[in-house]
């Protein structure tokens, strides 16, 4: 070999690397501390579960894609920090669920870095933050959401139960009193006339702060209701089914978050004749027990909770990936983002699409009920959740936002 | 300082400088004062708030540029402590803490329904908005930013320790009866303090705002008043600058290790523990300690290193006990246990572990009491010193 041919050879080499250069980074900015820290971690296995499947099929641009974890310390503050630090440590997306707060703050975060470096844009991928405003007021181009919100978790809810006929005449609604809680009460009081129902009274009481619910369970027998409509979750959940049993009363509860693993372990009995409107049931289909069982082969769970739609959304991620061609020497986001709107695959549960106004992800619910006869038992209980209605993705949308006004990039 | 340093360390330069003035705000009035506030979040979040209300509000504009926005938040700070001080400097003492949390408690309650003022669950958004020909789109700017207002409110703070009410704040703590004797009014005297305390905590909320370009209400939570109180006691109140030093160290200890390990909010409380047993006048005490001594700087450093290298060992035999049972207990090791096989190694530090060798948990255990040892040693030489200098 001559000197013009080595130099050539190093040459390529060097263009090689630089079209390798630079592996696409991903930043899990979580609650990995704390009192929250449990559905963080939850979050941190179904993301990884899904990663390893993308890596494992060859990653982006023939590296594997690397992910960092940053504890968020359950706080906007410390959240903030992190989501600096993971951008200035090089990763192009960011992915958090636990907490709307949190979620509040790194999309704004997201927002501010876009529009002070174009050309070095970062993604948000929003799995857990169900507030209505971050698909509303508060949307753009760079944040995509992979949960569900107050609406379709209850527009869902409602025909299943009242199909099962669950639901009565007389619904008392239940809820925390914070914008969720909030909008799961308005979710409530929209669907009254399609359920069919009379909303006989409504409560918004303080966030995990009750340690006694009697009192408003006597006010829902007082007020002769026929079922609970609740958005409530974790322990103000867990107490108010407690309490109902205590009281001796026999109203259904129609819950959102009734699957957090341990939940019914605690409840015991009592979780009996819940419903629950979830994004996936294991025992829908053979497809969801094919998904649930290699899935449970992985981390040793069925995934329940936030997990399934983290890992739908990680897979519409995994098509997106794969329709964006490097360009320089790493990936154009905006393209991703782009290619993230047209992302749609087909999930255990049937269809799942990004819709590209306001960025809510259109995926298929499921309302289960807890039962003895479920083929799949929970926290080593006798009980599992029985599928009472599925609802297609079109079924189960909730209409975009007039206040989204998302500025598009040409 | 800002060229050698990497933007996430910049970032982390920011929140040690915001800590280290909140830190000094509240020492105002629980170290100097003798009123020890359980509820001091509350005017650091007011202030966040007022000052994401200004930069809304200007834009930046006018009058009132981006740089001097936080002087909202010492509005605000001055205006809620001035009110919650007027009730809770009534009582002292248990009372006085009682009132405080509670009444930040009360904020943190309320904060969630007023969504007008505190933004709901997605909070307040703003945006640094370029003044005076910089844009403060960089982590470097905002960090001279927040060092200029640190540097002065520092300079103030310690500026009114040399006033008369300064003097005046220290006699509060000691003996408020004789003060009264004296012909003060008590009650006007700690609101006072009370005010400017809050004022400074206010202001490093708004230097927090600036800086997160973003609030929600999560501010008022218990965890931030707990977190100051900490770090200011871990630093030493008796000194000025001790707060600032303990917030600063804590900040960045939290920064370092919260990605490191799950279990840094163990270590932080071990090292809260361990302070307040051994170093009661916090990490500053060590500098009080080296000043007043009369052995000499070589024979210091001797007994110092000691001391250092015994908690070092000491602490590695900790970590490693703490890390090595958090991976045991985690749900994907657990997984991994196939029953009637060996428990499979662990990996940790680069190594891999057996949990069911005698070995793995000797070397902590020898860690742990060649650690204490060496502390118990240099001690017990530091105290026969100490007596044959008396005799």
């Amino acid at each position: 070999m001559n000197k013009k041919q080595i130099s050539l050879s190093v040459c390529a080499l060097f263009a090689a690397g630089a079209v390798q250069a630079a592996p696409l980074k991903v930043a899990l900015v979580e609650t990995l501390s704390g009192p929250q820290a449990s559905t963080g971690l939850l979050y941190r296995t179904a993301i990884k579960y899904e990663l390893d499947r993308i890596n494992a099929a060859g990653g982006w641009n023939g590296a594997p894609i690397a992910v960092a974890e940053y504890d968020n310390q359950g706080g906007t503050a410390g959240a903030s920090d992190k989501v600096k630090a993971a951008i200035a440590e090089g990763a192009q997306i960011i992915i958090q669920g636990s907490s709307s707060a949190v979620a509040g703050q790194i999309t704004e975060d997201v927002r501010k870095h876009n529009l002070r470096n174009p050309g070095k844009e970062v993604l948000y991928l929003n799995m857990g933050g169900e507030a209505l405003e971050l698909t509303g007021e508060k949307c753009h181009f760079y944040h995509f959401r992979f949960t569900t919100n107050a609406i379709m978790r209850i527009k869902t809810l409602v025909p299943a139960m009242k199909e099962a006929k669950a639901l009565g005449t007389k619904v008392y609604a239940m809820n925390q009193n914070y914008s969720w809680g909030m909008d799961v009460d308005k979710a409530i009081k929209d669907n009254a006339a399609a359920g069919g129902y009379a909303v006989v009274e409504s409560t918004l009481h303080d966030v995990n702060k009750i340690q006694d619910f009697a009192p408003y369970v006597a006010k829902i027998k007082a007020s002769g209701a026929d079922s609970v409509l609740t958005g409530n979750w974790s322990n103000d959940l867990l107490l108010l089914m407690k309490a109902t049993r205590a009281a001796g009363l026999t109203a259904d509860f129609g819950t959102v978050f009734l699957d957090q693993p341990g939940n019914i372990g605690n409840a015991g009995e009592t979780a009996l004749g819940h419903y629950v409107s979830h994004t996936y049931n294991v025992e829908a289909n053979k497809e969801s027990e094919k998904f649930g069982n290699d899935y449970k082969a992985k981390t040793g769970h069925y995934p329940a909770y936030v997990e399934p739609q983290t890992i739908f959304g990680m897979q519409m991620l995994a098509v997106a990936l794969k329709g964006t061609k490097p360009a320089g020497d790493g990936i154009n986001v905006t393209e991703l983002a782009k290619n993230l709107e047209k992302a749609k695959i087909t999930g255990p549960m049937g269809d799942v699409t990004m819709r590209a106004a306001d960025h809510q992800v259109q995926l298929p619910m499921v309302v289960s009920k807890v039962d003895k006869g479920a083929k799949f038992k929970v926290d080593g209980t006798d009980m599992g959740f029985k599928v009472v209605k599925t609802f297609s993705a079109a079924d189960a949308a909730n209409p975009v936002q007039a206040s989204c006004n998302m500025q598009r990039p040409s | 300082m800002p060229g050698f340093l990497s933007a996430t360390l910049l970032n982390a330069a920011i929140q040690m400088l915001i800590a280290a003035l909140f830190a000094s705000a509240f020492n105002v009035l629980a170290g100097q004062g003798g009123m020890l506030s359980f509820g001091h979040c509350a005017y650091y979040g007011i202030g966040a708030f007022a000052t994401l209300h200004a930069m809304n509000a200007f834009s930046g504009q006018g009058l009132l540029p981006t740089p001097l926005l936080p002087v909202f938040g010492a509005i605000g700070g001055a205006v809620t402590g001035l009110a919650a001080g007027w009730f809770s400097t009534k009582r002292s003492g248990v009372y006085f803490s009682m009132i405080t949390l509670a009444l930040a408690e009360l904020l943190h309650a309320l904060a969630p329904h007023l969504k007008s003022v505190f933004g709901g669950e997605a909070g307040v958004p703003s945006m640094r908005m370029p003044a005076w020909g910089f844009t403060f789109g960089s982590a470097a700017e905002v960090y001279y930013l927040t060092l200029a207002w640190v540097v002065v409110s520092l300079a103030l703070l310690y500026f009114f320790t040399r006033t008369p009410l300064g003097r005046l704040t220290l006699g509060l703590r000691e003996n408020a009866h004789r003060l009264k004797f004296l012909g003060y009014n008590v009650h006007m005297a700690r609101v006072m303090v009370f005010v400017i305390s809050a004022t400074f905590a206010g202001i490093a909320g708004g230097l927090l705002a600036m800086s997160n370009e973003a609030a929600n209400y999560s501010l008022f939570e218990v965890r931030l008043s707990s977190e100051v109180v900490l770090n200011s006691y871990i630093g030493g109140v008796g000194v000025f600058f001790g707060p600032a030093l303990g917030a600063a160290v804590m900040t960045f200890f939290g920064y370092a290790v919260s990605d490191l390990t799950r279990s840094w909010l163990l270590y932080q409380g071990i090292i809260f523990v361990a302070v307040m047993m051994f170093m009661p006048s916090g990490l500053s005490g060590i500098v009080a300690w080296w000043q007043g001594s009369k052995q000499s700087a070589a024979t210091l450093l001797r007994y110092m290193l000691g001391w250092t290298a015994g908690t070092l060992v000491s602490a590695a035999g900790v970590v490693f006990t703490v890390e090595l049972l958090q991976r045991l207990m985690a749900d994907d090791y657990q997984f991994s246990l196939v029953a009637g096989r060996a428990w499979p190694a662990i990996q940790l530090f680069g190594r891999a572990w057996l949990p069911g060798a005698i070995t793995t948990w000797l070397l902590p255990v020898a860690l742990l009491a060649i650690g204490i040892a060496l502390l118990k040693f240099t001690s017990a030489r530091w105290q026969a010193l100490n007596d044959t200098e008396a005799a």
